[in-house]
């Protein structure tokens, strides 16, 4: 019995950041704070897939970050695959990042970034440009990109405390 | 430097191919699966189509269950204010209403006087034609698109295109409609566009969305001298809204032309889906 208690606790604490990650593509909580403050919105869904990539990718798992993907689209109103293709291009660049680095720190987790939030983007707008006839605003966008570069290093620090208390192997 | 890009190429191998202990899929398959799904999806494949569907319902249902506990916070927060407003409130009144016993029969028949004219007004305000009452169960704000779901669909005989009102004032037009659930395309989306009438001389305009809370007038006459405060309503030239809706008030700023909407878009619960008849060549 204390043994299934551990297990199960074990596995809770290690499937938060995946269960955050499906809570926000699934409800109506969103990042967006258009009616405190017009222009400040973040895609706290990235940082999240980056940051678990980058530091241990079993904790989400690709196919999970598709599944995200998939249930976003269907409650944005987004063509169906384009944030899947978005969130495994942030998985894509933290794992390449993951393989060249051997000292991480948070300016180096920090720049990468932005090359996982400009390519996500890069494939965001060309897929919506050239295969939608959605309208989208470049400046809002260009917003909310900045905005989650901003807020990484202190979701970061969060992430970097839970890490502490979580029962991790070494990754892959 | 041969070296070097030898070490690139097996980085980016390594990152699109393996898979790892615990990973189920590598991430070029997904992506290639991603991708596939998209395509189908933006060519209006009709398999993808039924499957998205029924996708879109469950995901939907999920959604609001699993926002139900949180919108109870802000509700037991107005529970908590309103008693210890009904608390101090009380206290007050009890002072006051000794006062007010002697108006009590004069209040009572300015009340019903009240009443009945509001329900006058109530009626001339109201648009004609059979119509649906439906919950809202899904307003995620996005900078991508400004919409919410609604709790019918074509089972409730909804159909893309139909005008979506809050009380008596135009919100939007359905623009997704499922078996159980519709998606509307708000008046401030970016993808909004509506025909609309407005002033003494029913000057014709467009009302066009800008992802922002006050949607704009454009294609305005071109010698029209804009002023603020007028009501705005739609014209009906498209053929899809039927004309008269009241929308919103007109806003000067600067040289453009804003409308202050009548119906706050963030604040909808329940809205009302205008069952007109719709032709298929209107999109």
């Amino acid at each position: 019995m204390a043994i299934l208690y551990k297990n199960l606790r074990i596995s809770f604490v290690n499937s938060v950041p995946l269960i955050t990650l499906y809570y926000l593509s699934i409800s109506e909580i969103d990042t967006h704070f258009s009616n405190m403050f017009e222009i400040l919105s973040f895609n706290l869904q990235i940082i999240i897939i980056y940051y678990w990539m980058l530091k241990n990718s079993s904790v989400l798992g690709n196919g999970h970050i598709f599944f995200a993907g998939i249930i976003n689209d269907v409650v944005m109103g987004l063509p169906l695959g384009i944030s899947s293709i978005s969130y495994l291009t942030v998985s894509f660049v933290a794992s390449y990042i993951r393989q060249v680095t051997v000292n991480i720190s948070l300016f180096t987790d920090w720049f990468t970034f932005l090359l996982a939030i400009f390519f996500s983007n890069l494939v965001y707008l060309i897929l919506i440009t050239n295969f939608s006839d959605l309208q989208i605003s470049y400046v809002d966008i260009s917003y909310n990109a900045f905005f989650t570069f901003l807020f990484y290093p202190f979701i970061w620090a969060v992430f970097n405390f839970y890490k502490k208390i979580m029962f991790l192997r070494a990754d892959d | 430097m041969s070296s070097s890009r030898d070490d690139f190429g097996i980085a980016i191998r390594s990152a699109l191919l393996k898979k790892g202990a615990r990973q189920k899929f590598s991430l070029v398959f997904l992506l290639i699966i991603a991708t596939i799904i998209f395509l189908l999806d933006s060519y209006q494949f009709k398999a993808i189509q039924f499957t998205k569907v029924i996708i879109n319902d469950g995901i939907y249902r999920l959604t609001n269950i699993s926002t139900a506990p949180l919108k109870l916070l802000p509700q037991i927060n107005d529970k908590i204010k309103e008693t210890t407003f009904a608390i101090s409130e009380n206290k007050k009144l009890k002072a006051e209403i000794q006062n007010f016993k002697n108006k009590e029969f004069q209040v009572e028949f300015l009340k019903n006087q009240n009443d009945s004219l509001r329900r006058i007004l109530d009626s001339d305000a109201k648009i004609k034609g059979e119509s649906i009452l439906a919950k809202v169960l899904l307003d995620k704000d996005s900078p991508y698109l400004k919409s919410i779901i609604i709790n019918r669909g074509s089972k409730s005989g909804i159909i893309k295109g139909m005008p979506v009102v809050d009380g008596s004032y135009l919100v939007g037009k359905i623009v997704e409609v499922n078996y159980l659930s519709s998606r509307v395309l708000l008046l401030n989306d970016l993808n909004s566009r509506i025909p609309i009438t407005f002033g003494e001389n029913s000057i014709q305009a467009i009302l066009s969305g800008k992802g922002k809370s006050k949607p704009m007038l454009t294609y305005l006459p071109d010698l029209y001298e804009p002023y603020g405060n007028l009501t705005v309503f739609t014209s009906g030239k498209d053929g899809v809204f039927p004309p008269g809706i009241p929308v919103g008030k007109t806003e000067m700023d600067e040289l453009d032309v804003k409308v202050n909407l009548f119906s706050d878009p963030n604040q909808l619960s329940f809205v009302t889906v205008q069952l007109i008849n719709m032709n298929k060549d209107n999109f």
